[in-house]
């Protein structure tokens, strides 16, 4: 039993940090804020540079061919950054989507489209049917579309985009319309079924890892802003009213990581029973994070409500992730649904030990 | 990172709980399930012969060096056994201050005359501890303890006066360890020193406290002239501090594992009165059963994580909020229960007070979010030492 990263999934954490910390500055992102397609060209190729788009796709496909554990640390580290650019929609939803069905249905087609993403020739997104919108539609090269049990790869130029309005200025969504025909589908049935369901538990779990790095800055800003400011002769962070605030975030932060890692683990060892995991990691995640940016805005005062104040770049980020890929509502009822029905195995028998790992965090 | 457990570990499982199921029957089986925390005043005598079951069958201490007569288990032995232990239902266990707290601490500070006057009586089951910390004067604040310790040329002896308070099981136990003033010119922190004092003699008086459960697990010791030999003092005079942080670092160790199977098991018995009386129907309930649950769940992954990275006995951050934690957790629970139940939570289940597990449940964990360090001071901690936020000035005293 080892709870531990080791040092090479640090080693991929820290690179992309140290990378983000350089470039993606606050800064940074409110100029991107200005610009048309809001996307940062030298960011994103840089980003491919790194090797950060290979790290899900199988090696004889040009990739690193990564497990989720691996790299669940450096989704954080994009939450922590508040990137703008899709990195995880390309690199850990889409890719390891197509890798899996590399896996189980070998194709030409998909091994090439696999390895320009590797090298960040190609970027492509999903359409998943839970998600009305897709992020950075218009920079896509592909979209991956569900449609019913069936998945399409489909060139983005065949696409017609209906763009909305994020309350985050940093994403940029839009509806996506196409007519998936039957040279556009790479697989459907069951095959279908499983590859979007274990996309739907990515895809919320990559949330949960951004959200909760999210809330880490926010809870970074918030006791930085609590120990410079001060009132009546000193910092307002002396007083318990603030102190008690931010130690609330600290702990359901932290008691968040070990269900985001594990879930992860889930992920990795067996994708197909992880939807307990996750939605649990959605879950506390998402709490967390809700709650870092109601107590970081509210200690950081009247500057906290200001446009000017960073604060908002990441608090409505949170807003924003908290929706997708299922709502805390959706991912309760996944649990409670199982929890109360009658063949619900529960009891110390089954949360512990024994038959913790094999059999239980799934539903079945 | 890797989440199951070996094959040796589920050998050694395997025979923990063997040995539970073939030695927790007879004499002992109407104690199963029961002493736990709110229930430490039931089958005493009983649970003291448990005590010496268990140290026959090598099953106490086992985390102790084995030059102490411990097993040396590793982390994961430890937790399969604290599961083990409570999914049998073992019964709350009297002898777990001398073993999780003095024991340890003995083994980290003691001189080896002292670790052969204290430890063996621990590992046999056969000697049991309380706690000396709080005071009337001194409870989140321990650096303002007034009892005091004078050493007597005369006699070669320390003389001990004061009071303490809320001492668990202080009328069971053999010994107390007790944070005392040496120094009287010094305040705070400074000037303390870590007494092991034999309970029955003249200078010691308890009081039992009845609580609002209306049971009395706590209770008032008085120190009256009370004596300890010469080397009765753990560490030096004026190291009484150290020595008592330290001890609070094992609080926080694998036993919070078999608190989560005590945990899990009520949770359980709330699960059952709701299928039974309708309210798992009720979309509120349900929900919160939800949460109750993937808290559960948390807490069990934040102590493998934590447990994961242990060194010695340094209190990180996970540990530092894990307090904070489970004792909300647990209030929560408890509301559920009583909503779980609804107009029947009222009614008890015999005169003169008689409570069910859930109302009994539901009281005590008033006293999780206060005893321990309550939910207030830990958030002081969390701020001031995880987090780094300034310091509030403390008061004159």
């Amino acid at each position: 039993m080892d709870f531990t990263f080791n040092e090479e999934q640090y080693f991929f954490q820290q690179t992309l940090k140290d990378f983000l910390t350089d470039n993606v500055t606050p800064a940074s992102i409110r100029r991107r804020w200005d610009s048309d397609d809001g996307f940062d060209q030298d960011a994103w190729r840089s980003l491919c540079e790194l090797g950060t788009s290979a790290t899900q796709i199988p090696e004889d496909c040009g990739g690193l061919g990564l497990r989720f554990d691996d790299i669940i640390m450096m989704i954080q580290a994009c939450g922590q950054a508040a990137l703008p650019e899709p990195l995880v929609e390309h690199s850990f939803i889409a890719a390891p989507l197509l890798a899996q069905l590399h896996a189980s249905q070998p194709s030409e087609r998909v091994a090439d489209i696999l390895a320009a993403m590797a090298s960040g020739e190609a970027m492509v997104l999903t359409a998943s049917m839970i998600n009305p919108y897709v992020n950075f539609a218009h920079s896509a090269t592909h979209v991956l579309l569900q449609f019913g049990d069936d998945l399409h790869l489909i060139d983005s130029k065949d696409c017609t985009l209906t763009h909305v309005t994020s309350v985050d200025r940093s994403r940029r969504l839009a509806e996506v319309k196409c007519q998936p025909n039957g040279t556009t589908c790479l697989t459907n049935g069951r095959l279908g079924s499983e590859l979007w369901q274990a996309t739907l538990n990515r895809g919320a779990l990559a949330n949960a890892a951004q959200l909760l790095g999210l809330a880490e800055t926010l809870v970074q800003m918030a006791v930085k802003h609590a120990s410079d400011r001060e009132q009546f002769g000193k910092p307002v962070g002396v007083n318990q009213a603030v102190k008690h605030l931010l130690a609330d975030c600290a702990v359901k932060i932290e008691f968040a990581k070990p269900v985001v890692y594990r879930a992860a683990y889930t992920l990795a060892v067996a994708p197909n029973r992880a939807d307990w995991a996750v939605s649990h990691a959605k879950v506390s995640a998402t709490e967390a994070a809700q709650l870092a940016a109601r107590h970081c805005i509210q200690v950081f005062g009247a500057m906290g409500y200001t446009w000017e104040c960073d604060v908002h770049i990441w608090a409505k980020r949170v807003w924003a992730l908290a929706n997708e890929w299922g709502d805390v509502g959706f991912h309760k009822n996944r649990i409670h649904e199982w929890l109360v029905q009658p063949k619900a195995l529960l009891g110390p028998e089954f949360t512990f030990g024994r038959r913790n790992i094999r059999d239980v965090e799934h539903i079945d | 990172m890797k989440l199951s457990f070996s094959a040796a570990d589920e050998a050694f499982r395997v025979e923990v709980a063997q040995w539970l199921q073939d030695n927790l029957t007879g004499e002992f089986e109407h104690i199963r399930f029961r002493g736990g925390p709110g229930d430490e005043h039931v089958f005493v005598e009983e649970r003291k012969r448990w005590e010496q079951r268990l140290a026959e069958g090598g099953w106490t201490c086992i985390a102790w060096p084995e030059a102490f007569g411990g097993k040396q288990a590793t982390i994961e032995q430890q937790v399969i056994f604290n599961e083990e232990y409570a999914r049998a239902g073992g019964p709350g266990r009297v002898g777990h201050i001398g073993e999780t707290l003095m024991g340890p601490t003995l083994i980290e500070f003691g001189t080896p005359e002292q670790q052969a006057k204290y430890l063996p009586g621990i590992r046999a089951g056969r000697e049991y501890w309380c706690q000396g910390y709080s005071e009337p004067g001194a409870g989140s604040d321990l650096g303002n303890v007034k009892t005091r310790a004078v050493f007597d040329e005369a006699t070669q002896q320390w003389r001990i006066n004061g009071q303490k308070v809320w001492t668990s099981l202080a009328h069971e136990s053999h010994y107390c360890f007790v944070v005392a003033r040496t120094d009287p010119n010094q305040v705070g922190h400074k000037g303390l020193g870590f007494f092991m004092v034999a309970m029955d003699q003249l200078g010691v008086t308890i009081r039992p406290i009845e609580q609002l459960t209306g049971t009395a697990e706590f209770n008032e010791v008085f120190f009256d002239d009370a004596v300890c030999a010469a080397d009765d003092i753990l560490g030096a005079p004026g190291q009484g501090w150290a020595v008592a942080m330290a001890l609070l670092g094992y609080e926080r160790g694998v036993s919070t594992l078999g608190q989560q199977m005590l945990f899990q098991n009520e949770l359980d018995e709330i699960i059952r009165v709701a299928k039974t009386n309708g309210t798992s129907q009720d979309p509120s309930i349900r929900q919160r059963i939800a949460e109750a649950h993937m808290g559960l769940k948390t807490m069990r992954y934040n102590s493998m994580r934590m447990l994961s990275g242990a060194e010695g006995s340094q209190l990180n951050r996970e540990a530092m909020i894990y307090k904070l934690y489970w004792s909300s957790w647990h209030r929560n629970l408890g509301k559920l229960a009583m909503d779980v139940m609804g107009e029947q939570a009222e009614i008890l289940e015999a005169a003169p007070y008689e409570l069910n597990r859930l109302q009994s449940m539901f009281l005590f964990t008033r006293a999780d979010t206060i005893y321990g360090g309550t939910n207030q001071i830990q958030r002081n901690l969390i701020a001031e030492r995880a987090l780094g936020l300034p310091r509030e000035p403390r008061g004159q005293s």
